[in-house]
């Protein structure tokens, strides 16, 4: 079978959106859906240790992460679909592809989710009951793992869409009549471990800015100096391990993974260098933001600083992933350059309503930061 | 046609969409009829000063989050996963129409999710005006998305004067937009009241006066449900396009079932006036129970019957059922199914190159000139990517029992004809040499007639003769 045979022809309808703001908002989702994720990939798991293993500071660690996370995955969730609506739009003809030929696999995404959120709430309503049951932290590290298991299996669906070449071989192992059954995924690509892995890095590092946020910011009244102090070292050290992870998968993936067509392109690319230079070194602010939070307590000029630097981290690790999806796809078609019948009546009133959207988001949280004002008064 | 197809054995893969559907449209209708609810009733509890009306309504809002914004947000992304893998083709015609409807969906989730956990969290904390005003944000919010995803279903089953490369809007306000709107707005009162039911009795069994006064409230949002199902569902049957019509008319189950929605509407609705709303003191567990399970088969039953009278359509006069472009269908009966299919294509070039000609394309005669069993092969696959959407060969569906008796001509008959023998069927999209490999294929496991009978065309000897299980016709 010949790769370029398997992908199907344009949507006859025309991509209702011109390519560029098609692929804003995909990064913009994916940023802001990459935030919360972050933190229940990585902070579910620390919970998950914690809970078990730790005492004093560490056990209240995970009462903290734990209480933060059924909200933290219901918005995590939430962000998550603008990019996958608006991969369904440009890039339709691979993701669709990509996802039957691992059928099974994905659609379990769904049902370990539901699985893997109702644990998070066990555990959560055994902290605000201050009970902790054997069912509870059995529950947290069934959602930890279970997140884990869907970041793997999200890392082989997007690692299959611009894998076009592999999809041949799954075909042929599993079609029945023609058919594809589902039962497979993307094993055999060098880039799905290291890409799987090194999202987690970046989890990591963005955990432990998110326990200086939370000792800064959040309900400040409930932790204690030597908390925030403890929190600052601590998110420091877990911070490093992240990094070290981060750099070790990240240098797996690029030095040895990418496949030679992309790594063509990127030394052609004098931008894409300087993107994917700032992107590896950009962790360096948060490094240092975090280093030096630690060594005083934890106070929110320092929270702040971090949160940024670590914004810039995920922004930049989004642009660059952009960048090799599409450095990958134009291997065989050239998405850009799909028709276009733009719905200009329905993209404004789409871009009123996220502006009021925002706006309303912003006038209730201005009422519950008013309720912890008053709080702090008291 | 444009996608490989997932084939899912016994089941058939949108049978996974039903599946994920029934199971989401519990917890979504609830979660918008369970939000205005919350929001008119918490305002009403702070305007009369009900502090154990409060108590009670905190408690329902823990677990309506805890069904909504987990259960029912998540099953609600699976749909959505279900049918990119089950029916690609039809999902990148609704996404490439409906983008920006889906884009301002999100907007409402996003402030749905945001004012819910707000809303629960903050309780007690915020004041009273400031927190009705969250729970509006959060109900108004919620139908907000009901009246966007139910235009977009709205207009799979008419499409109305919307033709290709026309305005979202023209597709939005379909002529089933305003009564399916109606008829859901009413579904997710009625079933947020029975939600409440069901909660409010196993909560407050022991305070018998608040359990009373929830009855009676819960009941004037249930009867206006009601009333809005039974006008949104006569608008929706007098708006039908004629095939739904035909459909109806020509499924008597779906009649029997469609009579029994109305009239169990009606009856619901005498029942809470005369019994919850005049004189409470009706729910019991065992009431709360029952009534839930009625609205729970009411529900699925209205939404099984919305989803059946589409057929052949996914998307009415545009995509068919089997995931074909409605437009493409006479150049595939003229060039042939498996030509126009980009892995079925793919497939003949790669397994069976001698019906391939040295531009690509598969020379529909030749397959006549294949080994038997390679025939039966390729009408296996001309099976897998044309019939399979809707019928397995053995397990939901099966062809092997809907042609079951039948000759190899026959068979063939009715796959030529396909929409003339049953007007709910796509066309064939193939050429004759096509049909005759297909027809091959499914007369190669299509089941005896029951032995027996007399006229049976079951071989003599009857079982013994039959392939243990099934009654299967050797080939």
């Amino acid at each position: 079978m010949n790769p370029q045979d398997l992908i199907g022809p344009s949507s006859p309808l025309g991509n209702p959106a011109p390519f560029w703001f098609i692929t804003f908002f995909k990064v913009l989702g994916f940023i802001l859906h990459m935030i919360p994720m972050n933190v229940w990939y990585a902070g579910m798991a620390l919970v998950a240790i914690y809970a078990t293993f730790g005492k004093g500071h560490y056990e209240e660690l995970a009462h903290r992460l734990a209480k933060s996370m059924p909200v933290i995955v219901a918005i995590g969730v939430n962000l998550g679909i603008v990019p996958l609506l608006f991969t369904q739009v440009s890039y339709y003809q691979f993701y669709y592809p990509a996802g039957v030929l691992i059928g099974w696999a994905w659609f379990s995404v769904i049902i370990l989710l539901v699985i893997a959120y109702y644990g998070v709430y066990v555990y959560t309503l055994s902290v605000r009951r201050n009970v902790k049951t054997r069912l509870a932290i059995i529950s947290a590290w069934v959602s930890s793992i279970l997140f884990i298991v869907i970041g793997f299996l999200f890392a082989n669906n997007f690692s299959l869409m611009t894998n076009v070449a592999g999809w041949i071989g799954i075909f042929n192992k599993t079609a029945v009549g023609g058919a594809p059954t589902g039962l497979a995924l993307n094993t055999s690509d060098p880039t799905l471990i290291p890409r799987w892995l090194m999202m987690f890095g970046i989890a990591i590092m963005t955990t432990s800015v998110y326990i200086v946020v939370d000792a800064a910011y959040f309900r400040k009244r409930e932790t204690t100096e030597e908390y925030r102090s403890w929190a600052g070292k601590f998110a420091f050290v877990i911070f490093n391990i992240g990094l070290v992870w981060f750099v070790a998968t990240g240098s797996w993936y690029i030095f040895g993974a990418l496949d030679p067509f992309t790594v063509g392109k990127l030394k052609s690319d004098g931008l894409m260098q300087v993107i994917f230079a700032a992107t590896a070194l950009s962790p360096g602010l948060s490094w240092l933001a975090l280093l030096l939070g630690g060594r005083r307590h934890v106070n929110h000029r320092t929270a702040l600083a971090a949160a940024g630097a670590q914004f810039v981290v995920i922004s930049l690790n989004a642009v660059s992933r952009q960048w090799v999806q599409n450095t990958e796809i134009s291997k065989y078609r050239d998405i850009a350059a799909e028709p276009v019948k733009i719905q200009w009546s329905p993209m404004i009133l789409f871009l009123v309503l996220f502006v009021v959207g925002l706006a309303i988001v912003g006038w209730m949280i201005s009422k519950i930061v008013e309720v912890g004002r008053e709080e702090a008064k008291v | 046609m444009h996608y490989p197809w997932w084939y899912v054995h016994s089941l058939t893969s949108p049978m996974l969409i039903a599946l994920v559907a029934t199971l989401h449209i519990f917890a979504s209708l609830y979660a918008v009829g369970g939000g205005l609810f919350l929001a008119e009733e918490v305002g009403y509890a702070y305007k009369v000063g009900n502090k154990d009306l409060l108590t009670y309504l905190h408690s329902h809002t823990f677990f309506f989050i805890l069904l909504t914004v987990v259960y029912g947000a998540i099953t609600g992304v699976g749909i959505w996963w279900t049918i990119g893998l089950a029916s690609p083709l039809a999902t990148e015609s609704l996404i490439h129409i409906f983008v920006f409807g889906w884009a301002m969906e999100y907007v409402f989730f996003v402030l749905e999710v945001v004012s819910a956990f707000i809303f629960f969290y903050y309780w007690g904390k915020l004041k009273p005006e400031v927190h009705t005003k969250i729970g509006w944000i959060y109900g108004i919010s919620a139908y907000m998305s009901l009246v966007l995803i139910t235009a977009i279903t709205s207009f799979q089953l008419d499409i109305g004067t919307w033709t290709p490369g026309q305005s979202m809007w023209i597709a939005f306000f379909n002529p089933q937009t305003f009564p399916q709107i109606i008829a859901r707005s009413g579904a997710s009162l009625l079933l947020a009241s029975l939600y409440v039911y069901l909660h409010a009795a196993f909560k407050l069994k022991n305070n018998k006066q608040l359990l009373a006064l929830v009855e009676t409230r819960a009941a004037r949002w249930s009867m206006a449900g009601a009333v809005l199902v039974t006008i949104g569902g006569v608008w929706w049957l007098l708006n039908l396009p004629e095939s739904a019509k035909a459909s109806l008319a020509g499924a008597s189950a779906l009649i029997i079932l469609t009579a029994l929605i109305f009239a169990a509407t009606v009856v619901v609705f005498l029942m809470l006036y005369f019994g919850s709303y005049r004189r409470p003191g009706w729910v019991n567990q065992g009431f709360a129970i029952l009534y839930f399970i009625v609205g729970i088969a009411a529900t699925s039953t209205g939404e099984f019957i919305r989803e059946g009278v589409r057929k052949p359509y996914i998307i009415y006069n545009f995509v068919t059922g089997n995931n074909v472009l409605v437009s493409e269908i006479p150049k595939l009966q003229q060039t042939g199914y498996l030509n126009g299919g980009t892995w079925t294509r793919a497939f003949m070039k790669a397994h069976y190159p001698q019906v391939v000609d040295s531009s690509g394309n598969v020379d529909s005669p030749k397959l006549l000139s294949l080994p038997e069993s390679d025939q039966l092969a390729v009408g296996r696959v001309l099976f897998q990517y044309h019939c399979n959407d809707c019928h397995s060969a053995e397990g939901f569906s099966a062809v092997a029992e809907l042609t079951r008796g039948w000759s190899e001509d026959m068979i063939q008959t009715v796959v030529t004809h396909l929409d003339k023998a049953h007007f709910f069927m796509p066309p064939w999209c193939g050429t004759k040499e096509e049909s005759i490999v297909l027809s091959r294929y499914l007369a190669s496991i299509s089941f005896h007639s029951p032995a027996g009978m007399k006229f049976s065309s079951a071989p003599p000897g009857n079982s013994k003769d039959m392939t243990a299980s099934s009654g299967r016709r050797e080939p």
